[in-house]
């Protein structure tokens, strides 16, 4: 079930209750993760594990410090740039983009 | 460190730099820079970094458009190893009340005169230029694709690294702690960390200017005053130009690298050394910001601090020379400006100490001019 087979079912401290089970989309594709769930770990157990382009040079960039401070794994969530996969909760139906360094605010046209 | 100078500069704010290097590139071997903590660490590393010719008094206008022309090639000129990030996509000025509309046009009447190209655009021609901006309230404005800004520690570290390869020495955490003179002349500096013999002092000290004018018994007419800003994280270009509005108050541009930079003017701010900063200026800046660029909305602040304006009366820098103190001489009071014009007065105050023609006359911008009640008017200051 899950690609990469990383999720932790079985901890001998946290308890892990049962969660809704909800789709979303990653880059235009399908995908299944846990509601309330950080972003980067439904992603992460979808083996997807780039999140975001390197401002200056393009590199691949994703997970790092998990806490919300270090601006590694920005994503674009419905056209809003620079929300932190880590910290995000994963809701249903959320279209989930790479950000390719900066990300683009919208411009409401008239 | 050294105990003899042919010239002390106080000030490793990009004041300070500019004339330490200017001298140091005409020739006067053994120049210093004093600075009581860290370059760009005063007003330089805390401002806007605006560069524009859009002002409305002659003297500032003359200024700027030279300091520009040394701003275009400072780069190639200082051998610099990373970018100072100037760029030249203009300044957006926003008339939003009448008064400033006809004050905007005034000002263009002389800036077309000294050979500015600054235009008067309809809201819609604004919006053209930026089509993130909301023209509601908007009665025209100015833009002069020649301004721009530039990266202020880049720049100051720049002027720096190229003073020191012509043999210049830069004393960091060195605070002077007096001036001696005899008969009238320029002896020696006292610092924390040692005297300095020297005949030319120069005070580019910044916010700290009238305490170090007041080593040699001058009372410098300047005040301090502190000015907040902000920055946001890094986001897709919304904005090219600077936007400027004197009736609101505010400036702001985005930086090459996506941030937003963005201050405004507080008419209740009190004159003092306060640097510390505010829930109130955070609240004024977004709700005014989110107004001018509704895209704006949602962006994250992620940092706000505040430097100090030295405010001249009459919101020109005092220049040059002061009667009666042979090797004195200052670059102090720019008013909230002196960022812009530092290429030009760093060259102008080198040549006014080596004797040589200067590149621009500044003769009325002198500490005397208080005394001849000769005060220059700005009309657009933020």
């Amino acid at each position: 079930m899950e690609a990469s087979g990383i999720r932790i079912t079985q901890h001998p401290i946290l308890d892990f209750p049962e969660r809704r089970k909800v789709k979303f989309y990653w880059e235009g594709k399908e995908l299944e993760g846990y509601e309330g769930e950080p972003i980067a770990a439904a992603l992460h157990a979808a083996g997807i594990k780039v999140l975001h382009k390197s401002l200056k040079q393009g590199r691949p960039r994703g997970f790092f410090c998990a806490i919300g401070n270090c601006s590694s794994c920005l994503v674009v969530v419905d056209g809003v740039p620079n929300v932190r996969a880590c910290t995000e909760k994963l809701r249903a139906g959320m279209r989930i983009e790479m950000q390719e360094g900066v990300g683009p605010v919208p411009v409401s046209k008239e | 460190m050294k105990t003899r100078a042919d010239a002390v500069v106080i000030g490793g704010g990009v004041v300070g730099a500019a004339i330490a290097y200017n001298l140091a590139k005409l020739g006067l071997k053994d120049t210093v820079v004093c600075e009581k903590h860290t370059f760009a660490s005063g007003s330089t590393g805390r401002c806007g970094a605006g560069v524009r010719e859009q002002w409305g008094a002659e003297g500032n206008i003359r200024m700027c458009k030279a300091a520009i022309d040394i701003f275009e090639t400072l780069q190639e000129e200082l051998e610099y190893d990373y970018d100072i990030e100037f760029v030249q996509k203009g300044y957006l000025m926003l008339a939003y009340t009448e008064k400033e509309w006809e004050q905007f046009k005034a000002n263009l009447k002389v800036q077309h005169r000294l050979g500015v190209n600054a235009v008067a655009l309809t809201p819609e021609e604004a919006r053209e230029i930026v089509p993130s901006l909301n023209i509601e309230g908007l009665y025209g404005a100015t833009y002069n694709p020649r301004d721009g800004h530039a990266n202020p520690f880049h720049t100051t570290r720049a002027y720096l690294k190229a003073f020191e390869r012509l043999g210049g020495e830069v004393y960091c955490f060195t605070e002077v702690t007096g001036i001696e003179q005899s008969n009238g002349k320029i002896q020696k500096v006292r610092t924390t960390r040692g005297d300095i013999s020297t005949p030319v002092v120069v005070n580019a000290a910044g916010p700290w200017a009238a305490p170090v004018a007041a080593m040699v018994g001058i009372d410098l007419p300047v005040y301090t005053e502190r000015h907040q800003i902000l920055v946001t994280e890094p986001v897709g270009r919304l904005f090219d130009p600077m936007l400027m509005s004197f009736s609101r108050g505010f400036y702001s541009q985005q930086t090459p690298h996506g941030s937003i930079i963005m201050g405004i003017g507080d008419p209740d701010e009190p004159k003092g050394y306060d640097i510390g900063h505010s829930w109130q200026f955070l609240k004024r800046m977004c709700d005014i910001m989110c107004s001018v660029v509704p895209a704006l909305m949602g962006v994250r602040v992620v940092r706000q601090w505040s430097g100090l304006y030295t405010i001249s009366p009459d919101a020109h820098p005092i220049l040059g020379t002061v009667s009666g103190i042979d090797g004195y001489y200052q670059a102090v009071g720019f008013s909230g400006h002196g960022f812009m014009l530092a290429p030009i007065v760093g060259k102008v105050i080198a040549e006014m100490i080596l004797d040589r023609p200067l590149s621009i006359d500044i003769s009325g911008l002198d500490l005397g001019r208080f005394e001849r009640g000769d005060l220059r008017v700005e009309p657009s200051v933020v």
